[in-house]
């Protein structure tokens, strides 16, 4: 019982200083929502509902705390979109906003809605339905057939470009800018993470943005949570094995809001006490390319990192088309390169062999 | 000693002076008798006054100048050395005590190196290090030849807890020689690299150093030096020999925030050259599963430590506790795909962006940054146009359509603040300019659009399609003897 005194308050209050940024991303790709497992136990409506819910709990710990919400979409459904907050128009010279669409009229209904929820709600839903009609609308005649895979790399590189923008917000004055060096954005000024919800597989051509996407979101200490509603994407569980953040694959997906409140509330600076859900096994088995077969033991081209499961017909690799030798079987082959363009420079003339005369 | 030396000329006291000379020797040839501390820069002459008498919109663009000037990268796709590996050699000689950088030479040296095998195993995991120290006219090693960071940084870090002093002379040829002996044995199929820091400006060897060159010429090493204090000739032949005549490898930092740049840049895997290439080889490596079994913790074949969980051999089922590493029962290398993937981008780089000229923002134009939604400046809060004259020659290379592969930006300020890829034709600010291109590498508008950039490509395509038959018509009016099939 003594344990319980006012440092532990205090204690809180400097944690609670640093403002904390989420940034949702939603998958909106329609055909797994609307299949029949998923449809019946959390519809779309429900499940947005739920996380409206969500990021009103997050705002709520702490009137600093701020919300971004993107959509992720199919190939072909329309691209990646950042629907909440709507983007600021600039002002013209009479200080009113350029074509900016008829605001809304005031809801009459609900006068005691905390604001900021309230602008969080219609900004949400304003930016879906916009999303949502422009798919409908655009039809320029190319194939529309959508997929059951989500494009993800996009929303993610908006997502970093986005907090990039609100990290480096606190130091916009001339001074701290100028000294500022590479790479030392300060993400000190603000607490970012990232949680994915996702309903979808992955996307195979989108590999490398997604790793690249992970990286700089290493890099910067951001988290990247995943909350897996339905399917089974792989890149997503490495990314949120890469960067620390929370992978959770649902069983009972009707029980939603609970697990994004168990698992996804706290911020990284309360994680650390807390014990949440871990992946026993992630998936890093590489896939080759010349079969698409799952191996533990591979080739690698050593110009381009290529994965083969056998030693390519010819000791030619499929990717760069360079004549590989096969050190284990004996004599290293020498091979003819491919003149690359840049390369020649400095090159054509060759290293002298002949020594400079001594003094 | 005596025969190798020749730049050493007085007692280490002097080096002010003869970096002054240096210098002097350096600059010297392109402008004519044109002393160093003649040409100076004010910096007030670079700020025009706008319109309304505020320097505000000429700060704005200096800043922007700044921060574009990073970005300056050859973005040609370059066949790399991505397996790497890499002699860092230190210099703890009694020069390293001089204060002209902060605190010291020395401890600055020690924490930039630390940074610099941080950033080296993030940019190439699967690549090796090994870190040698210069002092008393000896090569010290002070650690081995392996993949893992943590090692080498706390080797750098007890050098400093045990309280090592730089002192003695450097022996540039001792250290050469300690790190050939370390590449000896490394594969054909990576690169062999050493990067010296060098402090002093004179070196201690026991015997002929252009032997050693020449030696190193023949294994194929490629040495880069960091200079501290000012130019030596010796070192510029050992850059010039080991990297086929080029001596982009070769800088003096000229403050700390130079020092810096320089060492990171060695980050970047290195271009292959021709005639430096080995033989590419194909890799057996393994990709281990993980497991994890709490409670029942069983010791790793690696340092016998006991662990709950790790990584299992593929081939001979040896646990080990940290990825890359090569298997300590059957070497056989271990990685996982996601080390693979972090070389990537590499290979394949981002393009660069081209500024938006001004005559090309139009009323109807995106007024937002595609990535970020910050609002771009208008235009008439912006410098004239006069001061940044660069522009134009990319105006019209983006007028006329025509995306030239790898165009390398002229170093300009955007005289309207936006910045637009040549893939997908969106715009974006300069500080996602600069996110994008050094830390994500990926486009925001190809990824978040891909339709819009396939759209883009398919227009393009169209108007190519249509120059070429109209410069088919007009060449077939000249002529007036062709007949064009309908």
């Amino acid at each position: 019982m003594d344990r319980v005194d006012a440092t532990e308050h205090f204690a809180q209050h400097a944690q609670g200083d640093l403002p904390s940024l989420l940034v949702l991303i939603i998958d909106i790709n329609p055909i797994p929502w609307t299949t029949n497992p998923l449809s019946t136990a959390l519809p779309f409506n429900t499940a947005l509902s739920n996380l409206l819910l969500f990021l009103n709990a997050h705002l709520a710990f702490s009137h600093t705390n701020k919300v971004a919400v993107i959509a992720a979409a199919a190939p072909r459904g329309g691209g990646a979109k950042i629907l909440y907050p709507a983007a600021e128009l600039p002002t013209d010279t009479k200080g009113r906003p350029q074509s900016r669409p008829p605001q809304p009229a005031p809801q009459p209904g609900e006068p005691n809605k905390y604001r900021p929820f309230k602008d969080l709600e219609e900004g949400v839903l304003a930016g879906l339905g916009k999303v949502l009609a422009s798919v409908n609308e655009e039809d320029d005649g190319t194939d529309r057939t959508v997929v059951s895979e989500t494009r993800i790399a996009g929303a993610l590189t908006l997502a970093l470009a986005y907090i990039n923008r609100l990290a480096g917000a606190g130091a916009d004055n001339l001074g701290q800018t100028l000294t500022k060096g590479t790479g030392t954005t300060e993400a000190g000024t603000m607490q970012s993470r990232i949680l994915v919800v996702s309903v979808a597989g992955d996307v195979a051509s989108e590999y490398v943005p997604v790793m690249n996407c992970v990286f700089a979101a290493q890099k910067k200490h951001i988290p990247i949570d995943v909350c897996k509603v339905a399917g089974n994407s792989v890149f997503l569980q490495q990314a949120a094995d890469a960067t620390g953040g929370v992978y959770m694959k649902l069983d009972a997906p009707n029980g939603f809001l609970q697990y994004l409140m168990m698992a996804y509330l706290p911020d990284p600076a309360a994680r650390q006490h807390l014990v949440l859900p871990t992946q026993a096994n992630v998936d890093f088995r590489a896939a080759c390319f010349c079969h698409k077969k799952v191996v533990d033991v591979g080739y690698v081209c050593s110009i381009c990192l290529s994965i083969f499961c056998t030693v390519p017909p010819d000791n030619i690799c499929m990717t760069c088309q360079t004549k590989l030798a096969h050190t284990v079987g004996g004599m290293v082959v020498r091979k003819k390169k491919k003149k690359k363009a840049g390369t020649a420079t400095g090159s054509g003339a060759g290293t002298p062999t002949v020594g400079t005369p001594r003094p | 000693m005596a025969d190798s030396d020749d730049e050493y000329i007085g007692s280490s006291g002097d080096e002010r002076g003869k970096r002054a000379s240096n210098s002097r020797k350096q600059k010297g040839a392109g402008d004519a008798g044109k002393e160093r501390w003649e040409e100076i820069q004010r910096s007030w002459d670079n700020v025009v006054e706008g319109a309304d008498g505020s320097i505000s919109a000429a700060v704005v663009g200096l800043l922007e100048q700044n921060k574009r000037k990073r970005l300056l990268k050859d973005t040609t796709p370059l066949q790399r050395g991505i397996i790497r590996h890499l002699v860092l050699v230190l210099d703890l000689s009694i020069a390293m005590e001089e204060k002209d950088f902060r605190p010291t030479r020395f401890l600055l040296q020690l924490s930039h190196a630390c940074d610099f095998i941080k950033e080296y195993f993030e940019q190439n995991p699967i690549s090796q290090l090994c870190v040698i120290g210069m002092c008393d006219g000896l090569a010290k090693r002070i650690s081995d030849m392996s993949g893992n960071p943590v090692e080498h940084i706390s080797a750098i870090r007890k050098l400093r807890a045990n309280g090592v002093e730089p002192k003695g002379s450097p022996s540039l040829q001792n250290a050469l020689d300690m790190a050939r002996g370390c590449l000896w044995n490394s594969p054909t199929h990576g690169t062999k690299e050493v990067l010296i820091v060098f402090g002093a400006l004179h070196t201690c060897d026991p015997g002929d150093i252009h032997m050693t060159i020449k030696a190193m010429v023949q294994d194929k090493i490629e040495v880069r030096i960091v200079g501290l204090a000012a130019q030596v000739a010796v070192c510029s032949e050992l850059v010039k020999k080991t990297n086929s005549g080029s001596l982009a490898g070769y800088g003096v930092a000229m403050d700390e925030k130079h020092f810096r740049d320089l060492l990171m840049a060695n980050t970047t895997p290195p271009p292959t050259r021709q005639a430096n290439t080995n033989a590419s080889t194909l890799l057996t490596m393994g990709f281990p599963s993980r497991f994890s079994n709490p409670g029942h913790p069983t010791l790793c074949a690696c340092h016998s430590n006991p662990i709950t969980s790790g990584y299992m051999c593929p081939r001979c089922m040896a646990r080990v506790c940290a990825l890359p590493t090569s298997c300590p029962a059957c070497s056989l290398t271990l990685i996982l795909s996601t080390h693979l993937a972090r070389s990537y981008h590499h290979l394949f780089p981002l393009a660069n962006w081209v500024e938006v000229a001004r005559h090309d923002v139009k009323k109807r134009s995106p007024k937002l940054c595609f990535s970020c939604e910050r609002p771009f400046p208008k235009l008439a809060a912006l410098p004239p146009s006069s001061t940044v004259a660069a522009t134009g020659d990319l105006a019209t290379k983006r007028t006329s359509n025509a995306p030239v592969p790898g165009v390398k930006a002229v170093p300009s300020i955007s005289s309207t603040g936006r910045y637009a890829c040549l893939d997908c034709g969106k715009w974006f600010c300069v500080d996602c300019d600069i996110f994008c291109h050094e830390e994500v590498y990926n486009c925001p508008g190809c990824e978040a659009d891909p339709e819009g950039k396939e759209k883009r490509q398919r227009e393009k395509e169209a108007l190519a399609a249509k120059e070429t038959a109209q410069t088919g018509q007009s060449s077939a009016a000249q002529g007036d003897a062709m007949e064009i099939d309908g």
